[in-house]
Formats: C-alpha cells, structure tokens, sequence
C-alpha cells in the first residue's frame, strides 16, 4: 500500500517534468489552431465574428472555381515543389562539406572557413536581398565587370530574369545555411570512435578510403533523420527569402505556398482564404509526414515517429 | 533529491518565462490603458488647462506615418512643453497591416488614430472610436472648419443623430472649388537646361515627347558623375496601395489626360466610368507609352527590381530626366540649380488635359478620431492636442518649423531660413530640443490643416513656397527663361490659359468598404493587373504587348474582374454624383 502511494507519488512527479513542455505544446502549437475557424466566415477586420457570416467551404471552392484559379494554385505548388525538391535532392551537400571540413588538418584555416560559412545564417534575408541588388543591379559590380571586359553590351537584368531561377534560388539558401547546417554533421563525426580510424589507418587505409568506409557510413543515420524531417516540411520553404526576391518578372516562378498565403493575407486582407490554403497546407503536410514514415518502416524496418 | 528541485524549479521557471513573454507581446495596449488609468484625476479646474503634473503617454495609431516610436526631438518638446504629452506612434506602414487586426480584435487601436477613410468608419460601426460631440463643441480652432467637419460626419453610416466621431485631414479654409496651387500632383517635368539644350521644341502629343526625351539622353547618355542616366526610373513599391490597381506610376501618368483610375474603374473627363481594362483608356494608353520608352532605351533597367530608395537616390544624383510626381522635384532643385538654369519644370505638352482635384477643403481622406476607451481627463489633454494641431501655432510648427531657425518673420511676412533642414536634417540647437531637424519633425506626418491654407497672422498660405518672399527668391535662371518661353508666370497658369486643366472640386462623401469576397477579388485582380502590366512595359514586340493584354484580360475575367468592377462604380458613383452638385 505505501509501495503503491510512492510509485504513484513518483510517476506524479515525473508527470510533472514534463507537464511545463506540454503546456508549451499546448499554447504554441494546439491553441492557434482555433485561428482555422476564420477559413469558414467571411473574416473582415474590425468586425469580430459572428454566427451570420459563417460561409462554410465557401474559400475552400472559391481555390478551385475556375481553370485560372486552379492554374495559380498548381503553379503556386510547382514552384514550392521544384524548390523543396532541389534542396531535397542536394540536402548530401552540407554532409560532404562537413566531411571535407573535418579534414582539413591546418586549424585555423579549418576555423576560418567554418566561421565564414556560418556567418550568413544570421544575416536576415532582408541584407542578403540588399546585398544581391547591390552586386546584381545594373550598374551593380558584375555588371560593371562583364561591361568593362567587353563580354556584354547591354547589362544584364539578373534580379528580373527566370532562367535557372530555382537553382539560382537554391545556391542563395547554400550560401545562407550550409555551413549552419554542416554544425550537425561535424558534431556527429566528432562522435565517431577514433579507434576504428585508427585501426583502418594501421591496415593501410587511404584518407579516401577512411571517408568512404568509415565517417560517411557512421554519419548516415543523421543524415537520413534530418532527411525525413525535411520531408515533413517539404511544403514550408519560408517566405522571405522569395519575398524578399521577387518582382513582377519573376513571380510566377518564385512565389511558393508560404509566399502566396502572406500575399493573400497581408496584400489587402484576405484573411479567411488564406487560412484556408494554410489549413491545406497542414493537411498535405501531415500526409507527406505519414507517407515518409511508411516509406521509412518499409525500407528501414523502423519508423521515425 | 536536490538535483530534482533544481531540475523542476529550471522547468517551471522555463514555463514562467515563456508565458511571460508571449503575454508582452500582445498586452502592450493595455499596458499603457491601465497605466493612464491609475493616473489620479485632475481637479478638472480650468487651471488644468494646458499643462499637468504628469507626463501623458498618448498611443497614437497612425496610418500616415512613416516612423515607429516615441516622438523625439524639437516636436516632442513643442508638445511636452504645451501640453506634458509624449506622443508613442504606433505605424502601421513599419509595424506592418497585421497590427490593424491585431489591435482591433483587442478592442484597442490607439488613444489618437489616424486611419484611411473607410478603416475609420469600419472602425466607427464596431464602436472602437469615441462620440466627442461634447467636447468638440468647446474647440475653438477645430470649430473653424466646421462645415467640413460636420458635413463629414452626418455622412457616415448609421451616423443619424450627426455626432462627431472624425476631423478630416488636410482641410484648408479657401473654397471647395478653388485651386491655389502653381503646379498640380502629376505632369510632365523636364530639366529646363536639356530641354532647351535641344531646342525646346513645342511638343504635339506623348510621341513628340518621347523624341525630345530621347534626344536629351542621346545628348547626356550619363550624369556629371558618368553614371548613367535615364529618360525614366519607376518602381514597384507602392503599386496597388491605396486601393489603387495597377502600377502606382502608370495610375498616376493617366491623370495626363484628364481621367482618374477609381480602382478598377476609370473615370473620364465627360464624367463617365470605363473599366481598367479598356484599350482606348488612358492605362493602356500609358503603358504603351512606357513600353515605347523602353522600346527607344528610355527606361532604366532596374525599373521593377529597385525600391524607393534607390529610386530617389538617382533623382537625386541627376540620373533621372523625366519626373511627373510635383514632389519629386524636391529631390533636384535646389535654389542654386534653379539658378543655373537647371531645375526640374513644367513642359506642356499640347494634346494632354491635366486632371487635379482642387485644394482639399473637405479633407484629403484621412480622418483623426479618438480611440473609444479615452476618458476623463485624458480625453480632456487629447482634445485640447487636437485643437491646438488645428491652430495657427499648431500649424505654424508642423508647416514651417520653429521660429528663428526655419523663418523669421519680416514685415509680418514669413522668409525662410536653413531651406535644407530637413533634406539635410540640420542640427537643431538645444534650446528648441536638439537633435537633427527631419529626426525631430513631426512624426504624425499628417496635418489637420493643409499647407495651402491661408495662415491668419500673414495672409499667406502656411506653405513656403507660396511665400512672397519664397517667389522673389526663385525667380531666377530656371523660372525666367520658362516663363519667357511660355509667356506665362507658372505652370497652372499655363494650363489655364490653353484649357487644359480639369479641376474636380473637392467632396466628402462617405464610400462603402469593401466586404470579404471583393477584398479578395481587389487583391487578386491587383496582383495580375501588376505583374501583368511590368512585363508589358518590358515587353519585346507590340505583339508581345498586345497578347500579354489579351491574356491578363482573360485572367482577369475569370478572377472576378466585373464584380469588382460593378463594385466601383457603384461606389464611386456617390462621389462622382457629389462632384457634380458641387460644380
């Protein structure tokens, strides 16, 4: 009897070590949920809600009503599509380049460069646009150069042009958050048993050879979590980074899903139709999450939820 | 054991923290409502006139302004020396729109707002906006703009009894018919020394100007500095504000001839309304001009991509020949230039008709009101702020600074002093509150009294440039050769004198607000007529032009275009019908 009351007592209190971070959960990401209610009315700020402007699926068919409107969503999709497959299909780039990072045997250059690729994580993207008009414009450096070597005639209107725009897009983002995001990989290198290297080195084993048969294998399983959890968000690319590069020339390409709900809403208002791409937007993504994580019990014999 | 305590203390701390935080962030209304709250009341004697013992924090909502923060500088000292007012703006155009919803979902905007027209009577109908019948009755200065203000007023919605909820901005005390000024918001600006560089040919017709365009570039194909310099530089930053469609420098080029774009509708010289999307309208007729433009090597490439900024920096710099925004001139002639024959002026061009409104004596649109939760003596400082911003002191300060540092007073007439305060935000000395002049000025940037108005103590508008003294001194190169040319003394003058000048009086009439469908439809139509309307101006061939319209028109159908439309001319009828009974 006591025995019982000391392990209810005990699971209590162990209850609540945890109760604080359910409660954030539960304010951060359970209570904005009841903001999904203004998909269903005709929302118009000041004038609060009430039952008489409740329209139902009316901004749910209002997306679909005509080939235009379609056309916009599908395009809208394609762009968030293609960027977040690019940056899918290279997400082994920050790895490589940990990999090689931690190779590097001269310190302070290894320092240096891990330092320079750090920093524009934290430049916003607000000073990364101001710095791409600057060098981009044109009369901006590149264009000076090219005109002063005579290469071209005419300046090149690089900000406007939506050749290559996605990958142009992606090396952005590189540039940004690779070296951010190598910190995960050079952490989980660090973790790898030095005796293994060791061994591999006392059996002739080429600095190559170490790469390939000991740190990318031992590094893997970081990679694919990190993979998987990009997966879930694969319709999340942020906004600013394109909101802060688009223009009427290129937006057709440019804008992604995140993008088109902030110029829905903020544009002039429409609060209860961007909602309702966003509550979409929750839906597709919990799918694609369910999708990965069958995908990953099929392949790996284990889940990641 | 310990370890746990810690560990839970840690946790819970966390929690506290956080909590904390998110409650700052969206309180900080409210905050500032019980701050004042617990303020004790005045005796309310007559004694409590103009100043109290304790500084009043007053939350101004302020959709005009440009500035974030409390007023600091020579401002905050004329207020807080009058009244012991600090003014805490809160500006939507930094803050970004998402504050409107946010502060009108708490019940509170602001203790002072200034909104856009149809914000306020949104606002008024959800009650978030204070009846100050009562104490607008006892506001000497206000209560000289009466008719507007009461003419405003009975028009809102709902509004039966006539109480006063707005004063309108920008009111001036001329007539609702008049037009005072010597030159009006948009028309064709050349520097004077280029134009007559080339000749200073008459000019037929938008073709003729595109000729004498391209001539002065072929001429100066670079600045004094050799940066190179363009016919014309646009940018996209305030496309589709204000309810406008459309790029906000082709809606403003349209008034060129005499038509007025209302939203998705245009309205004509012979008072009719066309849709947007009319080929024999002036929006495409203006965007073929651009297109043209840029055809002939006119248009600065980074036209489209460049903000604001950038924009003004190359006016700024002489980078630009082509200006058609009255301010612009602002950022080139100086007193100097225009000495030199240098200045940015009027060039008439002979088949145009130029479309203004005349001097704003209902208001320009915005209105000040007081935020419903005000009360007491607080109401009491804020009424007697207002009515002070209303008075020829007020005036005074907001249109031409301080005494001795922006003008002296000559004769009982005004002459200005330091004419660069505030491009070059001069330091201002310590005894009217230090700091630069353009940091300290007034951060409200909206005037219940517009500058056009005629100052009681000089006889002359508060406006500098319409000074005597102003006029003698910038009658030099610039003026004189312009003047000879066109033997006229300004730019009006000439417009009057050739019937091309189309007045619409001013009005006030309240229009109805968008509802949820037509807020969507405007923004989704704006965003196609934008980025359709960019790629037309860059557009390769007239054919490329010309199916670019095509496909934006057919886009624009199915986007809602004629509900939208139907919409404005609905809505803009009741204006155009209250023009037409003030003529």
């Amino acid at each position: 009897m006591v025995d019982m009351s000391k392990k209810k007592w005990r699971s209590f209190r162990e209850f609540l070590y945890i109760l604080p971070f359910i409660l954030i959960v539960l304010i951060f990401s359970y209570y904005p949920l009841y903001g999904w209610v203004y998909a269903f009315f005709d929302y118009k700020p000041p004038q609060a809600l009430t039952p008489d402007k409740f329209v139902g699926l009316k901004w749910f068919k209002y997306m679909v009503e005509n080939p235009v409107k379609v056309k916009q969503i599908l395009q809208v999709l394609r762009n968030t599509f293609a960027i977040s497959g690019l940056s899918l299909l290279f997400s082994w780039f920050p790895m490589i380049f940990a990999v090689f990072l931690n190779e590097i045997k001269c310190v302070p250059f290894k320092k240096f460069v891990q330092t320079v690729t750090t920093i524009p994580n934290f430049i916003s993207w607000v000073l990364v646009f101001s710095i791409a008009y600057s060098v981009l414009n044109s009369t901006g450096v590149v264009n000076t150069i090219l005109m002063n070597c005579h290469l071209i005639d005419r300046p090149i209107d690089f900000l406007k042009s939506t050749e290559h725009i996605y990958f142009k897009q992606w090396l952005w983002l590189t540039w940004k958050n690779a070296g951010w995001a190598a910190i995960m990989y050079i952490a989980a290198i660090t973790g790898i048993d030095e005796q293994m290297i060791e061994a591999a080195k006392v059996d002739g084993a080429s600095r190559m050879q170490i790469i390939r048969h000991i740190t990318i294998p031992s590094i893997l399983p970081t990679y694919f979590v990190i993979v998987m959890l990009n997966l879930a968000n694969f319709l999340t690319n942020g906004m600013e980074q394109f909101y802060v590069f688009q223009n009427s020339f290129n937006k057709d390409y440019i804008q992604v899903l995140d993008l088109y709900v902030y110029n829905l809403a903020m544009g002039s208002g429409g609060y209860s139709l961007s909602v309702a791409v966003s509550i979409l937007k929750s839906i597709v993504s919990i799918i694609l999450l369910t999708l990965t994580n069958g995908f990953s019990k099929l392949v790996r014999g284990e889940g990641f939820i | 054991m310990k370890k746990r305590v810690v560990a839970m203390l840690l946790s819970l701390t966390l929690v506290a923290a956080s909590l904390a935080g998110c409650g700052k962030t969206t309180d900080s209304g409210s905050n500032a409502g019980t701050q004042t709250s617990t303020e004790k009341k005045d005796d309310g004697g007559a004694a409590a006139s103009s100043s109290s013992d304790e500084t009043l924090v007053v939350e101004v909502y302020d959709e005009a302004a440009n500035y974030q923060g409390t007023q600091t500088g020579w401002f905050a000292k004329v207020v807080k020396d009058r009244f012991n007012i600090e003014l805490n703006i809160i500006a939507p155009q930094v803050a970004g729109d998402a504050v409107y919803q946010t502060r009108t979902a708490t019940g509170n905007l602001g203790d002072i707002v200034v909104l856009d027209p149809t914000h306020f009577s949104d606002c008024v109908q959800a009650g978030l906006i204070k009846d100050i019948t009562a104490e607008y009755a006892n506001a000497s200065n206000l209560k000289e703009f009466d008719r507007q203000i009461t003419t405003y007023n009975s028009g809102l919605p709902g509004n039966t009894d006539g109480k006063i909820y707005g004063i309108p901005c920008e009111m001036t005390n001329t007539s609702p018919t008049a037009f005072s000024d010597d030159v009006i918001y948009s028309s064709p600006m050349l520097r004077w020394d280029l134009y007559s560089g080339v000749g200073a040919p008459d000019i037929a017709d938008l073709d003729g100007l595109l000729d004498v365009i391209k001539q002065i570039q072929d001429a100066n194909p670079t600045n004094e500095a050799g940066d190179p310099a363009y016919g014309f530089s646009l940018w996209p930053d305030w496309d589709n504000n204000d309810g406008m469609i459309g790029i906000a420098n082709v809606v403003q080029l349209t008034t060129w001839y005499g038509e007025k774009i209302k939203g998705s509708a245009i309205l004509t010289a012979d008072d009719k309304f066309v849709p947007l999307t009319d080929k024999n309208a002036t929006y495409y007729k203006m965007l073929k001009f651009l297109y043209k433009a840029n055809q002939m090597g006119l248009v600065d490439p980074d036209s489209g991509s460049q903000n604001w900024d950038a924009a003004c920096a190359k006016m700024s710099a002489g980078q630009v020949y082509t200006f058609w925004y009255s301010w612009q001139v602002g950022f080139w002639n100086t007193q100097e230039r225009l000495a030199d024959g240098k200045g940015m002026i009027f060039i008439p061009v002979k088949d145009q008709n130029y479309y203004t409104t005349s001097d704003s004596y209902y208001g320009s649109g915005r209105l000040f009101g007081v935020g419903s939760g005000v009360e007491g003596e607080k109401l009491d400082r804020i009424m007697k702020f207002l009515d002070w911003y209303a008075s020829p002191e007020g005036c005074t300060f907001q249109h031409n600074g301080i005494e001795g540092f922006n003008y002296e007073i000559i004769d009982g007439k005004f002459s200005i002093l330091n004419d660069n305060a505030l491009m070059d935000n001069l330091p201002v000395p310590e005894e009217y509150g230090g700091a630069g002049y353009s940091d300290g000025n007034n951060a409200i940037n909206q005037w219940i009294v517009s500058a056009i108005s005629t100052n009681p103590n000089t006889g002359e508008p508060y406006g500098n440039t319409h000074w005597s003294s102003w006029k003698k001194a910038t009658a030099t190169k610039t003026k004189n050769e312009w003047s000879a040319r066109f033997g006229v003394a300004e730019p009006v003058d000439w417009m009057k004198a050739n019937n091309a000048l189309l007045v619409r009086p001013s009005v006030s009439v309240s229009l109805p607000s968008d509802d949820a469908d037509i807020t969507v439809i405007r923004n989704q139509v704006g965003q196609e007529v934008k980025d359709a309307s960019w790629r037309m101006i860059f557009a390769k061939s007239d054919a490329e032009f010309d199916s670019m319209w095509d496909e934006m028109v057919e886009n624009l159908n199915s986007l809602g275009f004629d509900q939208l439309y139907k919409f404005d001319v609905d809505k803009y009828t009741i204006e155009l019908e209250a023009m037409q009974a003030a003529k």
